[in-house]
This record gives C-alpha cells, structure tokens and sequence, in this order.
C-alpha cells in the first residue's frame, strides 16, 4: 500500500512540474511584449519607455527563462504566488475569496446531478427497454448536448425574466446561487445518468447474481449488496471527470451569472494580461484536479479488491 | 440509427453549401430593420446591427462545423502518433508519452483552452492551437490502449519476426486495426470542438466579428436578451442539434461496432 500510495505521489510530481513548466513556458513565448502589457494595464494610458523598462525589471522578465522562472518557482512552493501585475496587490488572497465563491457553487451543482440522476437511473433501469427508460436516455442524450452557457441564459429567461421568480445576476443573497447551480447541476445529471444507469445494467448481467436469487436473498439485498459496489466503480471515476466538468462549466456559469468566482477570475485575468493570476489559478486548477483523481485512485483500491497493487 | 445519419450528412450538406442557401449578406448591416422580429423577409429575424440571422447562421456552420472538423482531425493524427510511439516504442517512449499526456489531462480543457486562446490573442489562429493542444490525449490514450493489446497478437509477432520495421507494422497492422475505436473517439472530440470553439467564441476568444460563428452570435444576442430574447435562441439550437447528431451518430457507431466484435 505505502508504494502505491507513493507512486501515485511521484505521479503527481511528475504532472504538476509539467503543468508549472508548460504553463510558463506558454505566457513567456506569448505574443507582445509582457512588460508593455503590463505596464499600460496599470497605468491605463501611454507609458514612457523608462516606465516599461522599470516594470520588466521589476517583474524579472529581463534575466531570461530559467532565471525568471525559478524566480516564480520558489515562492510558488512555499504558497506565494506573488503580486497581480495590474493592481500589484498579493494574488493569493483575491484567489482565494474567488475559489470561495466557487467551491458551494461547484458542489451545489453536484449535488443537483446526484439528486436528479440518482434516482432518474433507478427507475429508468427497472425496466431496460421500457418508455421511462428510453425517456431517461433521451433526456440525457440532450442534456449532455447543450451549452452550460446557452443553458444558463434559457434559465434566466424563463425563471428571472419571464417569471421573475428568482434573481440572476450577482451574489447578493443565498438565493442567487440557485440559477447557477441549477445550470450546472442540470449538465452534471445528464452525463451522471448515462453512466449510472450503463453501471447498473452491466452490473446486473454478474454471473453470481441468478445463484444469489435462487438462494432465496432477497431483491433489495442483492441489489445493496452486489449490484450497488458494482455500478459505483465506474460512477467514481466518471465523478472525477464530473469534476473536470464542474470547473468548466463554473467558468462559463460565473461569466454568465456575473459571480465573482474562479471562472470570472480566470477571464479576467487573461482579458487583463495579467500573467501572475493567470498562473495562479492554471496551478490552483491543475492541484484541485490532480488531488481528486489521486483520492479516486486510492477509493477505487479500497472499493474494488479486484485493482491490484501492479496497477500502480 | 438512419435518422441520426440522415440529419449528420443533412448538417454537413448545411455547413458546405450553406451559403448559396443564404438569402441575405450575413455582414450587411441594416440599422433601420435592426432587432427585427422574424418575417416574410427576414425568416429568423434580425440581429442588433440589423444583419439577417438566418444567414448568418448558415454561414456560422462553416465556421463552427468546419473548424470543429479542422481541430477534430488534427487532434486525431498528433494523439494517434503519440499512442503508436507509446504502444510501440518501448518502456521509457511509454513512461514519457504517458506522463505528458496526464500532464496535458490535469486541467480542464476549457480552461487550459481559455488561457491559451487568450494569452495568445484572440483570432481564430490562436483558437484552432488552443483546442487542438487541449484535444489529442482522449486518441492518445485509445490508440496506446489498443497498441497495447495488439503486442501479443500472433499476426503482429509474425510480422516483427519477419523482420518487418516498427513504422510498417505501425502502418499496416496497427492503424487498421485502431481505426473503428478512433473512429468513435472521433465523433466524441468533434462535438466537443463544437462546443469548444462555441464557448470561446461566446466568452470573446475565438472567432471575432464580424464573423458569423454560433458562439460569438450568442455573445452578442445575450445584450438584447429581453427584448428579443428569440434573438439568442437560435445560435443555441443550432449548436445543440448538431452535438445531439453527432454524439448519437456516434453512440450508434460504437454500438455497431460493438455487435460487430460479438459476432466474430
């Protein structure tokens, strides 16, 4: 177990460094001159060339690559991850009050997927073949094909124009929450659905299931028991890939929904040209995702005995 | 399944000729008829700068269908390459490969998508690179999976016996054998890039005006969202109609296949 635990680990490096090196490497190689960039963003008007030198001096970008590079390095390690080149105020707190508006948002709208898929492949797969299965499949076929953003402006149309039954843009009140999180929940369950009820029918046709049955257990037991473990396996992973899903559909949900999460972050930040929070929220990124699917790949060992330890 | 592909060629047939189809220049602007409603002259209505939305979005298929091909493609050949050298080339090829390609699947696509197209300055250059970078590692992984199964087949082993070089039996006994399971990846990662290229564009990084694509469409519709909300449906029905077809053409696909590889 400790090996595996520490191969995964090594993995983990091993990605990070590469997301730290390809994300650099992108903005240093990146048209236009970072230091004017930089430079006309914070002072909004035409700079003197002394100005433009003082800040590329400043922001390291005159040292070349590697010197610049392990000068961002460094700190990252230790958790700083410097000044916004626009408002040179510290980036991690703003990053921070922005992943704090997406973390409920984000897990709002899984819990809207489970809520809605859960039960809607239950009973779709009841009866495989039947009207309300086929409903289910055909609801999740078009629910994986549209647009969280186009999504996300059909709700406010109905429910806060139209109806005027709930607010839409900002963060307010708690109620705010709703629409966005109803956007990405709505995604969430389409694609949850496809996979829990494939999960279930697979695990249905297990050979050990009719010896179970004829043994006198009962339905409710078999299916708790020995179908539920089995369908979740391929539920987990896919809840990785959900997570995937989550962030990209927060990205396009707080542009829509005006909420000053990660995603609205994240635009602004490449809008701005403002290289250091653009870093800091590919690595934030980059660390939630890899620490999920590392944690789904120590669940998967301990749901299903079957994954042995040479998968490593 | 004959409905999926007829409404498939029926959106290709849309995207290619589309524009003869068009009845209006998708770029002239018409402020006196702008926000239009649907009409005898303009059968979708017309847009905020009073362009007809019909036309644009005829013209928009090329665009969104064309480049989603582009990048789908391109895609297909840089992720079939890696998996082949992976599958192919040994311990420390398959180590190297497969580390990038975690690395390059660490983040969500759209957001290393986002920061790539932005960084690099929006245009439809940046965009094709932005989702073509983010689009490979899904082929990657199927086509090294694959590879790997193959390695014990009898025909291969014969074949390296036979003193055949790594490139032909790539060539001549791998890529047939990838090409059905390729195949149906392929209709996944095309309507992805649909709606890649669609979420871009409505976020401002992708293809820019006056261009008609179904994305920036959205952006601009999104302003008069009250007034003409009609405005703002149609670039999203087209874009999920051609997802929806894709993706069933695709589920159908696999499942021939499927039944295909029952039968033998």
């Amino acid at each position: 177990m400790i090996n595996i635990v520490l191969g995964l680990l090594l993995r983990t490096a091993v990605v990070l460094t590469g997301t730290a090196v390809a994300t650099f490497t992108l903005l240093w190689l990146a048209p236009g001159d970072p230091a004017l960039a930089v430079a006309m963003a914070r002072y909004d008007s035409i700079v003197s060339t002394e100005i433009i030198d003082l800040v590329r001096a400043e922001a390291g970008f005159d040292a070349g690559f590697w010197p610049a590079f392990r000068a961002w390095v460094f700190p990252l390690l230790s958790g700083d991850f410097g000044r916004s080149a626009v408002t040179g105020r510290p980036v991690l707190p703003d990053l921070l009050s922005a992943i704090a508006y997406t973390v409920p948002l984000a897990l709002a709208g899984l819990a809207i997927g489970l809520l809605i898929s859960l039960p809607l492949a239950i009973i779709a797969t009841r009866n495989p073949g039947g009207l309300l299965d086929r409903f289910a499949v055909a609801i999740a076929s078009l629910g994986t094909a549209i647009p969280a953003y186009w999504l996300g402006l059909l709700l406010i149309l109905l429910f806060a124009v139209k109806l005027a039954w709930l607010p839409a843009m900002g963060t307010r009140t708690p109620l705010h929450i709703l629409l966005p999180a109803l956007t990405l929940g709505l995604g969430v369950a389409a694609s949850l659905t496809r996979i829990i009820r494939s999960g279930i029918l697979e695990a249905r046709t297990q050979s050990f299931l009719p010896a179970f049955k004829r043994r006198g257990v009962i339905d409710s037991t078999i299916g708790k028991d020995h179908i539920a473990p089995h369908a979740a396996i391929p539920v987990i992973t896919v809840l990785g890939l959900e997570l995937a899903f989550l962030l990209e559909g927060a990205v396009m949900v707080e542009v829509i929904f005006s909420r000053p999460g990660l995603g609205s972050f994240l635009v602004n930040a490449v809008e701005a040209r403002d290289f250091p929070q653009v870093q800091a929220v590919v690595i934030v990124a980059a660390l939630l995702f890899v620490t999920i699917n590392l944690l789904i790949d120590l669940i998967y060992r301990v749901i299903d005995p079957r994954i042995g330890e040479s998968n490593a | 399944m004959r409905s999926v592909i007829t409404l498939t060629i029926l959106f290709i047939v849309l995207a290619v000729v589309g524009p003869l189809l068009a009845p209006h220049d998708p770029t002239a602007i018409n402020i006196p008829h702008r926000l239009s409603a649907p009409g005898d002259e303009w059968l979708l209505g017309t847009d905020a700068l009073g362009r007809d939305i019909l036309s644009r979005l005829l013209y928009g298929a090329r665009w969104s269908l064309g480049l989603a091909f582009l990048i789908s493609v391109i895609g297909l050949c840089i992720g079939t390459l890696f998996g082949l050298i992976a599958a192919l080339g040994g311990k420390t090829a398959d180590w190297l490969v497969m580390r990038t390609t975690d690395t390059f699947l660490a983040f969500p696509e759209l957001v290393a998508a986002v920061v790539i197209a932005g960084v690099l300055g929006a245009g439809t250059g940046s965009l094709i690179f932005a989702l073509c970078v983010t689009g490979w590692m899904r082929y990657c992984r199927v086509a090294r999976g694959v590879g790997l199964t193959l390695k014990t087949r009898g025909y291969v082993i014969q074949a390296k016996l036979a003193g055949m070089s790594a490139l032909s039996i790539a060539r001549w006994h791998y890529l047939p054998a990838l090409l059905p399971s390729l195949a149906v990846v392929w209709t996944g990662m095309f309507a992805r890039a649909i709606l890649g290229i669609s979420a871009l564009g409505f976020l401002g990084f992708g293809v820019q005006p006056p261009m008609p694509e179904w994305g920036t469409m959205l952006l601009e519709a999104r302003l008069h969202m009250r007034s003409t909300p009609l405005q703002m449906i149609w670039p999203g029905l087209a874009v999920v109609m051609c997802v929806l077809a894709i993706n069933l053409a695709g589920d159908a696909l696999r499942d021939a296949l499927a039944k295909e590889n029952n039968a033998v």
